[in-house]
């Protein structure tokens, strides 16, 4: 079993679900050594960037792993999402420029998401994909929207950006391949329950 | 200028060993077919859209490749050879020629979403029968695909049963989609659905919903009797194509999906001619 752990926000997080399902995890010292994969008691941790997770998972590269839904959503991912975690959410949000100009190029990371949203309202907007500091965008007036991850909502506040929407509710899951799902049912099974059990006891 | 070393995405040329592997296991799957009286039949890379418009949904539509011909028609390159083939066969149908066994072979060229917009072209190979309703004839098929690649792992369900749980309350598909209960599904539906999700579910636990489905997973369970190649997934739901109307399968090996099939029996109708069927489609570019 290959388990693809997104690096970054939900790095930590996503070992530590692992880790309190009983799992055998790379540890800090393994991860300093800038390797990738880590082969423990049979099961492969592969480190891959956060939006790439669901590709892996997609293409069967990855038999499971973590992600969040706006990576899930962007690239259309069709994998299983059999547990949704407490920790890491966030909303997805259209975001607006100082002094809220009328909705004309929206700028973002998540360029399918933001087409789709725009379709939906009947909004005749451009779509700027940038792979970065999206607020920026708006701050110099590149374009008069942003869509964006709003956690706190304080890099906002800092700009002086207006909220004014929100996108869609957005959590990390544990994602399975079709494939895997369907060959592998007992390791599926497993996995599933010892993952959700370890949610349901950091609950408590 | 230079021309382009590369070809368009996802299209590339068999040189002389992958052509030579390709047409070796051709030739398995067609004598595989010719034996069972099965008679090949050849389709058009590419036909109006037209004809297909109601029964495929947007997004199986932008699956395929399509473009305005010199007379202004919309056409597309071959995507899904089962609903040409039911085109091309309807009308010329006799009442004594069914049952019929066919099996076609060709390219069908896919733009996959989940490859961020990118073609594919797929080399596919598939097999139906046309006429026959029967619980022997989906056991059939079952048995035929089973024996066409070493080591088959084969999945199968009847869509009616998600179908009715859906009809029901449309939160139903969306937990069966991400297998995980969603807290808009109705209270009557929540032991069902958690059950299938789990994996617990039984035929007598779905039988209440979709009683004759229940009753015909029974009955192929037992022509296909204690066999590991089969196992009943009973809360697979998914699948592209929408006119699948009961038995629907997979078809696993070397743990990548190599084929896929079920029971279409409306879909001679669309083109006049009432006729059950049944097929599969194996894509040879998944083999090893």
């Amino acid at each position: 079993m290959r388990i693809a752990i997104p690096k970054g926000r939900l790095q930590d997080r996503a070992l530590a679900v692992f880790a309190d399902a009983g799992y055998d995890v790379p540890d800090d010292a393994d991860l300093k050594t800038r390797r990738l994969v880590f082969d423990r008691r049979g099961i492969e941790w592969i480190f891959v960037k956060d939006g790439d997770v669901p590709v892996y998972v997609e293409h069967g590269a990855a038999d499971a792993g973590i992600a969040g839904l706006d990576q899930i959503l962007e690239h259309e991912c069709t994998a299983y999402q059999p547990v949704e975690f407490p920790f890491g959410r966030c909303k997805m949000m259209l975001i607006a420029a100082p002094g809220a100009p009328p909705l004309t190029k929206v700028a973002t990371k998540y360029p399918r998401i933001t087409r789709q949203f725009l379709d939906a309202r009947g909004v005749r907007a451009e779509v700027v994909p940038l792979s970065g500091s999206v607020e920026l965008a708006a701050v110099l007036k590149l374009t008069s929207h942003v869509v964006d991850l709003v956690e706190t909502g304080e890099t906002v506040r800092v700009h002086h950006l207006e909220l004014q929407d929100v996108i869609a509710e957005i959590s990390p899951r544990l994602i399975v391949g079709k494939t895997f799902y369907r060959t592998e049912p007992k390791l599926v099974r497993e996995l599933i329950a010892r993952v959700e059990e370890a949610v349901n006891v950091a609950k408590l | 200028m230079a021309a382009k070393p590369r070809y368009p995405t996802g299209v590339h040329p068999l040189l002389r060993e992958e052509t030579a592997r390709r047409r070796r296991i051709e030739a398995r799957f067609v004598d595989a077919f010719a034996a069972a009286n099965f008679d090949e039949v050849v389709l058009p890379i590419i036909d109006y859209v037209e004809p297909y418009a109601s029964l495929v949904d947007s997004a199986a539509a932008k699956q395929s490749y399509r473009f305005v011909d010199r007379e202004g028609d919309l056409v597309a390159i071959r995507a899904d050879f089962t609903p040409m083939l039911a085109r091309a066969l309807a009308p010329s149908i006799a009442d004594g020629d069914l049952p019929l066994r066919l099996y076609y072979r060709g390219d069908v060229i896919r733009v996959e979403a989940s490859r961020l917009g990118a073609n594919r072209e797929l080399f596919q190979i598939g097999a139906e029968i046309v006429g026959d309703d029967s619980v022997d004839a989906d056991v059939a098929m079952l048995r035929l695909a089973s024996g066409l690649v070493p080591n088959p792992s084969i999945v199968y369900n009847d869509v009616s049963i998600s179908s009715a749980l859906i009809a029901q309350s449309d939160s139903v598909r969306d937990a069966l989609a991400a297998k995980r209960m969603s807290p808009d599904v109705p209270a009557a539906l929540r032991t069902i659905v958690g059950k299938l999700i789990s994996g617990e579910a039984t035929i007598d636990d779905v039988a209440p919903f979709a009683p004759e489905a229940a009753a015909r997973l029974c009955a192929i369970g037992d022509a296909l009797g204690e066999d590991d190649v089969f196992s009943l997934h009973l809360d697979d739901i998914d699948g592209s194509s929408g006119y699948y109307t009961g038995l629907r399968f997979r078809v696993y090996a070397n743990g990548a999906k190599v084929a896929q099939g079920g029971r279409y029996d409306n879909l001679y109708e669309r083109f006049g001619r009432r006729a059950a069927a049944i097929g599969f489609t194996f894509t040879i570019d998944d083999l090893d």
